[in-house]
């Protein structure tokens, strides 16, 4: 028995040391070393997969066109598994095993306010794909970008349409509780709306999970005279359910939203009562646009299926940015360079829209698309630029 | 009167003085990455070790290890956030809560001692169970803490979370908790108080008729297991630097609970080597993941090896025995072994 304690005690030792010794290899001089910050397994892995897939393949494109300053670009990955302990030791592996120069990836706020502020620390430059909390640069420094817009703009834009399109002038709003992303555009929409000369005739709230919107919608029909345009700021999960529900109970106002909106789930679950719906989102698959029909091409030849959500080009996007700021840098190696060749991004043609960073944020003004669903199919509406 | 210079607290001092030395080293040495790594083993030996008092000594099988870490790292986390970072997320507090920062260390404690505080009732009624219904009604203990912090939104901003704490854990930090933990599970199983546990744990009427207060010794462990649970949990929160509910998860108790098992539940030293291994396992594997680009296999990996460890070795690499290096260099053991015989 004795020896099965010195095994134990053998065993963990050896471990200690396989684990200092896993990893390791910097970049040769010949390949710019650039970091994908992905969950590919777990609860983020919808919308992770395709953005890794798209980061994955702009780098291939830029490397078969020549690479960067005759360098050749290596993804760094490891899977961060959805979950903020692993993926807080991914970013580190990434930055001190690997090399990288510049990380891209997540597409989630909470995760991205976990993992940015370790390249901050750490010097690097982070680009959030996805993560669209307008305060996100604000609040992790000035290594921190976003590859997306912020829920401010997409905000505005909805609240633009509304008005201008669907002639809104009295709007309820219904907002998910939970959420920095829920709260925040439920926040940017009233201001927005209500500066242009809407007024937001009630709000309401409920907390994600719930299933029965009953008393919200009751509360509603309650009111002296309908509003013109209801506001549902809500998390994919939720926006079948909510739709069903609100033309089950005879309304018939235009449900408008932002991004939380662009899920199969609204047409699944809500079926034939997904009608004259409006939402937000980073670009449209289907826009006539060469650059975003070349995108879907490459990908689909790439990958066998098409882009499964937008998300996949916020991903390839995030590459380019990323590719981008390193032809422009003074010194592809040195971070700081890289960083300062961000900040000062103009006129990037990317999928979701042209990318250029305002004097002093690091936050893209870019085109909002509006889509719209119809008897469960989503078409492409309108791009409202900045 | 003993003398305190005996051969066995020579061998641990030296014990001490070379982990502050290897320590050191690594310091300087290893880049942040690794230095993560090991400040991950210093936290689960906290956390692995505490919970060996309910779980391995006292025989009541808690499955609530994370909702005292919760408490701990959300009460750590209000008390250290930078200002800056509060008046963005805490504004609906009252006003002398945006004014001050309390500094990490104190931050810490107070985690730990909320958790053994709220521990108190929380033991008086749950402690009533024993066996599967104590697992249950632990684990109902952290579906209601993690309730609480998805709701309580002007405290913990609900499922958004606590964010932009400054990375407080160090390697020191990290391993001086593990260090204090240690001694203190130590002196508690190998005392009076720690021989009650464990004749509570073989054999609980036995132990009352024989004058043991049975429920005062299993709550006064329980309440011990969670002020460093709350330690361990104001750790985590400071390396993560960001905590949501979620991070909270039964995936955390169940995570604790394997090391305490795969080391050996009943073992202080048994629980440092559960924590280690399964540290480190899932980073080597991650890694071999990388290179055979397999995602979500090393999970696949880790299940598989459980079950075959949990047929082969149930009781744990350590089962009820220690690691006395003390005793390396003598001819006979200088604990006594357990009261139970050992089961091999």
């Amino acid at each position: 028995m004795r020896n099965i304690r010195f095994m134990a005690l053998g065993v963990s030792a050896v471990m200690l040391l396989a684990g200092c010794s896993a990893g390791g290899g910097g970049g040769d001089s010949d390949e710019i070393v650039v970091g994908a910050v992905y969950s590919i397994t777990g609860s983020q892995a919808s919308i992770d997969e395709p953005a890794y897939n798209g980061f994955k393949l702009a780098a291939k494109e830029i490397n078969e066109a020549g690479g960067i300053n005759g360098k050749q670009i290596r993804v760094a990955f490891s899977d961060a598994a959805s979950d903020t302990t692993t993926l807080t030791n991914v970013v580190s592996e990434l930055i001190e095993n690997d090399g990288a120069v510049a990380l891209g990836g997540t597409n989630d706020s909470t995760f991205a306010l976990a993992a940015g502020p370790i390249a901050q620390a750490a010097g690097i430059p982070f680009v959030a794909s996805g993560a669209t909390l307008p305060t996100l640069p604000d609040q992790v420094g000035d290594y921190m970008f976003m590859a997306c817009y912020g829920d401010d703009l997409q905000a505005q834009a909805i609240a633009n349409y509304s008005m201008e399109e669907l002639d809104a002038k009295t709007a309820w709003a219904l907002v998910d509780q939970a959420y920095d992303f829920t709260t925040a555009l439920n926040t940017f929409f009233q201001e927005r709306f209500i500066a242009v000369g809407g007024e937001i005739v009630l709000e309401d709230s409920y907390k994600s999970g719930d299933t029965d919107y009953s008393a919200q919608i009751a509360r509603l029909q309650a009111l002296p005279t309908q509003p013109d345009v209801l506001f549902v700021s809500a998390i994919p999960n939720e926006a079948g359910i909510i739709t069903q529900q609100i033309r089950e109970a005879g309304l018939t106002q235009p449900i408008v939203s932002g991004d939380g909106y662009d899920t199969p789930l609204v047409a699944e679950v809500a079926g034939d009562n997904s009608k004259d719906v409006y939402f937000s989102t980073h670009v449209s698959l289907e826009s006539e646009d060469a650059v975003v029909q070349n995108f879907v091409k490459a990908y689909t030849e790439e990958y066998g299926t098409g882009p499964e959500n937008a998300f996949a080009a916020l991903g390839y996007d995030t590459m380019n940015l990323i590719a981008d700021a390193l032809k422009r840098a003074a010194d592809d190696s040195d971070p700081a360079a890289v960083k300062d060749a961000l900040a000062s991004t103009q006129d990037l043609v990317a999928v979701t829209g042209t990318i250029s960073y305002p004097e002093g944020s690091r936050k893209p003004s870019k085109a909002v698309s509006i889509m719209r669903i119809v008897d469960e199919v989503t078409t492409f509406v309108k791009v409202i630029e900045p | 009167m003993k003398s305190i210079i005996t051969r066995k607290n020579v061998v641990l001092l030296g014990g001490l003085v070379l982990l502050v030395i290897l320590l050191g080293v690594a310091d300087a040495t290893l880049n942040n990455y690794y230095l993560r790594i090991l400040q991950l083993i210093g936290i689960y030996i906290v956390l692995t070790a505490s919970l060996n008092l309910t779980n391995g000594f006292t025989g009541d099988f808690s499955l609530g290890h994370a909702a005292f870490m919760a408490i701990g790292g959300y009460t750590s986390a209000l008390l250290t956030m930078p200002l800056a970072a509060r008046a963005l997320q805490l504004a609906e507090l009252p006003v002398w809560f945006q004014e001050f920062v309390s500094p990490f260390p104190l931050a810490t404690v107070f985690g730990g001692i909320l958790a053994a505080i709220i521990a108190l009732p929380v033991g008086l009624v749950v402690l009533r169970l024993r066996g599967h219904y104590l697992a249950v009604a632990t684990l109902g203990l952290l579906i209601i803490v993690k309730s609480i912090a998805s709701n309580w939104e002007p405290v913990t901003r609900g499922a958004r979370g606590l964010s932009g704490l400054n990375a407080e854990t160090n390697l020191w930090w990290a391993f001086g908790w593990a260090v204090i933990t240690i001694f203190v599970v130590w002196r508690m199983v190998h005392s009076p108080f720690g021989r009650s546990m464990i004749a509570v744990r073989d054999d609980s009427v036995a132990a009352a008729s024989r004058g043991v207060h049975v429920f005062r010794i299993r709550l006064v462990a329980f309440i011990m297991s969670a002020f460093f649970g709350g330690v361990g949990g104001a750790l985590l929160a400071h390396q993560l630097t960001a905590i949501t509910p979620p991070t909270f998860s039964f995936d955390l108790t169940f995570l604790i609970v394997i090391m305490l098992v795969i080391g050996g539940s009943g073992s202080v030293t048994g629980s440092v080597i559960g924590a280690i291994i399964m540290t480190i396992l899932p980073v080597i594997l991650r890694d071999l993941e990388r290179r055979f680009d397999l995602p979500g296999v090393s999970q696949i990996i880790i299940a598989a090896a459980l079950i075959a460890f949990m047929i082969f070795r149930r009781q744990g690499l350590m089962g009820h025995r220690e690691l006395h290096p003390s005793t390396w260099f003598m001819k006979k053991p200088a604990t006594p072994a357990s009261v139970d015989a050992p089961q091999q």
